[in-house]
């Protein structure tokens, strides 16, 4: 890692998720190791600028608008949010998610636990890898698993990534490890369209 | 409360500082913004994270910045994402009016640790205004809820000197030196440390450094 570096939020990586979200990988530019920090945008107006999720792990986190505005969901209750405008969600269970309404509606996530050393989370190689060929993204959780080790996260996204390339065998060991670890995934898997080969 | 929302320019104080962290009360890491009162004034005052340990990421949320980042110049308009790994590099930024710079810190391998860093913050305008006895009394608190922060032993060292009593401030700022040796270097030009530079309890220069 360089002692400093330097970069903008235009030049940051433009990776598609869902719903017209956009990651801006900034922790992963930077090799930032304190906490997770990443920018989103949205493709269009209407589109997710945070993608509908708890923190069931306890990530404390931070939204902050840098750029036009939004509209946040949180546990159901609508939030305006313009530029400048700092959302903190201390609990975890909180539902979130918030979607662009001005073009060029930029935020920021900011996130660590209050109680432990951070490290990176297991989404940031499965976003990448579902923004790739299968092929591609089964060796992007291969990388993900070599910097994080054993994560029940990448062995259900490799399932899914092999089944539909038909590599079932694998894709079922794979699904089974997963839910070996994580049992309440089972259903889960049960409704992943991606998963329908392997069943 | 599962949300508190803010505006950060509801937060900015006189100063130019939005205490986000301390506002929201968010304790996973450090987060502040700092704005540029008029052309060419410091935004981020020149650092280093040494005693803290802290990576930081400093984002231009408002503006046009200049970074000074190892003695090297980093020309920074709005949107500039700037990371400092290495605690020790010194580190700084000016701006046009009303540039504001996010700063966003941690410590890699540990949990974020509330220091007391931000009375020192808290204290620098009333130091400005001659306010030295109310600045005693925030450092003496913060002091007792974050003990052995050089930084608030120092700030404190110097609003005694201002208040003339000698002999708590050279027993604060031998600690702040203790605790952090580059304080001793900071010593030697202060000008709220006059009251007591020829005390012979006074720190030295470290070597290289002519007072």
């Amino acid at each position: 890692m360089k002692a400093w570096s330097v970069t903008s939020l235009e030049e940051l990586d433009r990776i598609p998720v869902a719903e017209g979200l956009e990651w801006r990988p900034i922790r992963r530019r930077f090799g930032i190791r304190s906490f997770g920090i990443n920018a989103y945008t949205s493709s269009h107006v209407g589109g997710w600028v945070v993608e509908e999720h708890d923190e069931a792990g306890g990530h404390e986190e931070i939204y902050l608008v840098v750029s036009g505005r939004a509209t946040f969901t949180l546990d159901g209750e609508e939030v305006d949010a313009p530029a400048g405008t700092a959302v903190f969600l201390p609990e975890g269970s909180v539902k979130r998610k918030a979607i662009a309404e001005e073009e060029g509606t930029t935020v920021l996530a900011i996130g660590a636990w209050p109680d432990k050393a951070f490290v990176p989370s297991a989404w940031e190689w499965v976003f990448e890898a579902y923004a790739a060929t299968p092929e591609q993204g089964i060796a992007i959780l291969g990388e993900g698993r070599d910097e994080l080790g054993d994560e029940p996260a990448f062995d259900y996204h490799l399932a899914c990534l092999e089944a539909k390339l038909g590599r079932l065998d694998e894709g079922r060991a794979h699904l089974a490890r997963a839910i070996e670890a994580r049992p309440k995934w089972q259903a889960r898997a049960d409704a992943d369209a991606d998963l329908a080969p392997l069943r | 409360m599962t949300h508190r929302i803010a505006n950060l320019a509801e937060l900015r104080n006189p100063e130019g500082w939005a205490a986000v962290r301390r506002e929201l009360g968010v304790s996973a890491f450090g987060i502040n913004t700092w704005t540029a009162a008029e052309d060419g004034a410091a935004i981020i005052a020149e650092h280093a994270e040494t005693q803290s340990g802290q990576e930081e990421l400093y984002l231009v949320l408002e503006g046009h910045a200049t970074f000074t980042v190892d003695g090297e110049e980093v020309d920074a308009p709005l949107g500039t994402l700037l990371h400092v790994a290495d605690p020790a590099l010194r580190r700084g930024a000016i701006g046009t009016a009303g540039t504001t710079i996010l700063v966003v810190g941690g410590k890699p391998g540990e949990p974020y640790e509330i220091t007391g860093w931000e009375a020192n913050a808290d204290v620098f305008p009333l130091f400005k205004r001659g306010e030295f006895s109310q600045a005693k009394e925030l450092l003496e608190a913060a002091l007792a809820q974050y003990p052995g922060q050089a930084g608030v032993l120092y700030n404190l060292a110097c609003a005694e000197a201002r208040l003339d009593e000698p002999a708590a401030a050279l027993a604060h700022l031998s600690q702040a030196v203790e605790l952090s040796p580059p304080f001793a270097g900071y010593a030697q030009g202060d000008e709220d440390l006059a009251s007591i530079r020829d005390d012979p309890g006074f720190p030295a220069a470290p070597e290289g450094i002519n007072g």
